[in-house]
């Protein structure tokens, strides 16, 4: 028998209008690609009228969508590392190998400094954009790698699965993608490349 | 106390706000006095500051600048009308 839902929720005529262009951005900040962009937010559309009997109501439908999409966005990233293995290069070898990683866990003892104060920021909806666009600047496969455990909130365990990479890799692939945003945001937020 | 080691696989696990209040003050408390890794891990600490404070403007939608090509969006909406036509249990 099938139980339809108790709760008010939006028909799936309207999602398009709705949720549409929130989803798409997700889409895009993960997938930099607007067709595969675009064929997500249809699977997660399509995936939600059929799980859409188990949607409870205790969220708002937007959310539950983009929890949908989380999944079809972690498939697509799995499809690519299959296609384009992760290989570890010789830069990020010596780093695994450095004494300073051994000895503590870390890159160096002594990290270049901010060049301005990202905090002061965090108010400024501009500031965002520009930190969205420098995700989209970092290089694969740090920038999966921060996709799926930072933005995604993957555990370790999960990403290193997905990435078949050792935990102490990811933690080199995380340590580069930090650093290239940093740079990139010193750059775009208040240096060459700022307008 | 932790030693340098813990603390950077501590923050490469779990962030360090949703760490317990307890673990939260040992950790910091090395990070303020360690001179080998306390910049560092210091840095890592921000970083997860800022990336939680994206999630939040990503989560409201403030930081997607592009919408969906109008064309693929109509042509979505009439696969979603004939979709939920199909699966409408109450067949409406």
């Amino acid at each position: 028998m099938t139980i339809a839902p108790k709760v008010q929720i939006t028909p799936p005529e309207k999602w398009v209008e709705l949720y549409g262009d929130y989803l798409y951005g997700f889409a895009m900040s993960r997938l930099r690609d607007p067709d595969a962009a675009s064929d997500c937010v249809q699977d997660t559309f399509l995936a939600g009228i059929k799980a859409l009997e188990r949607f409870d109501g205790s969220r708002d439908i937007k959310f539950w969508l983009r929890g949908i999409m989380r999944n079809k966005i972690v498939d697509q990233i799995r499809k690519s590392i299959k296609e384009n293995k992760v290989d570890i290069d010789s830069e990020d070898e010596a780093l695994l190998e450095s004494f300073w990683f051994r000895f503590s866990g870390i890159a160096t003892t002594n990290p270049e400094p901010w060049q301005f104060n990202p905090r002061k920021h965090y108010d400024n909806s501009e500031f965002w954009i520009v930190f969205r666009e420098c995700i989209d600047s970092v290089k694969d496969p740090a920038r999966q790698a921060f996709i799926l455990r930072v933005l995604e909130d993957m555990s370790t365990e999960e990403v290193c699965k997905i990435m078949e990479i050792t935990p102490n890799y990811l933690w080199v692939l995380l340590h580069r993608a930090r650093e290239q945003l940093k740079v990139l945001l010193e750059a775009k937020w208040t240096g060459s490349d700022a307008d | 106390m932790f030693t340098c080691k813990q603390v950077s696989r501590i923050l490469h696990n779990e962030d360090y706000a949703k760490l317990s209040p307890l673990k939260r003050f040992f950790l910091n408390l090395h990070i303020k006095l360690c001179i080998v890794c306390g910049k560092f891990n210091k840095q890592v600490i921000e970083g997860q500051d800022m990336c939680c404070n994206y999630k939040k403007h990503e989560e409201a939608g403030l930081s997607h600048q592009t919408g969906m090509d109008p064309a693929r969006k109509e042509a979505l909406k009439k696969l979603l009308s004939e979709q939920s036509s199909d699966s409408d249990p109450r067949g409406t």
